[in-house]
């Protein structure tokens, strides 16, 4: 358990802390200016990929459940308790 | 005695979900981050911006440059300039939308909303109202002209 939640910390913070170099960073050079467009499209795809594959993943695992534990599938065997008849 | 009944009720490990679970998580807190890195790189408006006031009222935008030029209905601005716009409204809530250059601030009675941009393509390019502000906001229409100094 330790293992995974310092995981997940882990995985956070290589997702937070480039994002506050980024700020830090923001220039207040003359001359140059972001372009909106870029950055506010940018961002939409990025996040619209991310939707698409956690959309993905949730309904493929659902997909695989749904099949995988059907009563019909060669593989399905009842659990211990289902088994003994009692829970 | 109760990992046994953990263990008969599940049957079957779980390392799986954890994993399911953690690559979720990862997942919102990398969309979290993003976001809240770009609005932030956005929002951040360069010293040297010149600074336009900008007036919504029914049913057309009135533009106020740093100089005291005003403007109605359309707008001049120079293209490789920023801009900051300072939005604010007369009567009821508009909202000012340059839609090429994904520009949007809600203009509201009694309060300034800021947005900057810097335009950096010549032309023409259509100013809209984007909140139903009544009978003739279909037609609260603007145009900005973006125009090259240097050329």
């Amino acid at each position: 358990m330790k293992l995974i939640i310092s995981s997940g910390v882990v995985l956070a913070l290589l997702a937070i802390l480039p994002s506050i170099q980024y700020v830090l960073a923001a220039g207040d050079s003359t001359g140059e200016y972001l372009d909106r467009r870029v950055e506010i499209w940018g961002l939409f795809y990025r996040l619209m990929i991310v939707a698409f594959t956690v959309g993905t993943v949730v309904s493929g695992m659902i997909v695989w459940l749904v099949l995988r534990f059907r009563e019909s599938n060669p593989k399905a065997k009842p659990t211990s308790y289902e088994d003994s008849g009692s829970w | 005695m109760r990992t046994q009944v953990r263990g008969k009720m599940s049957g079957h490990s779980t390392w799986p979900e954890w994993v399911y679970v953690g690559v979720v998580v990862a997942l919102l807190c990398y969309v979290g981050a993003e976001a809240w890195n770009i609005e932030r790189i956005i929002e951040h408006v360069p010293e040297d911006a010149k600074l336009i006031k900008v007036q919504g009222q029914q049913w057309l935008w009135t533009f106020e440059h740093e100089d005291g030029t005003k403007e109605i209905g359309e707008l001049h601005l120079e293209k490789g300039k920023a801009y900051k716009f300072e939005v604010t409204s007369k009567d009821v809530i508009h909202s000012f939308n340059i839609h090429d250059y994904t520009v949007l601030m809600d203009a509201v009675p009694g309060r300034i909303n800021t947005v900057w941009f810097s335009p950096n393509i010549e032309g023409e390019f259509p100013i809209q109202c984007r909140e139903y502000c009544g009978l003739i906001h279909y037609n609260m229409r603007g145009t900005l002209i973006v125009e090259d100094k240097g050329a």
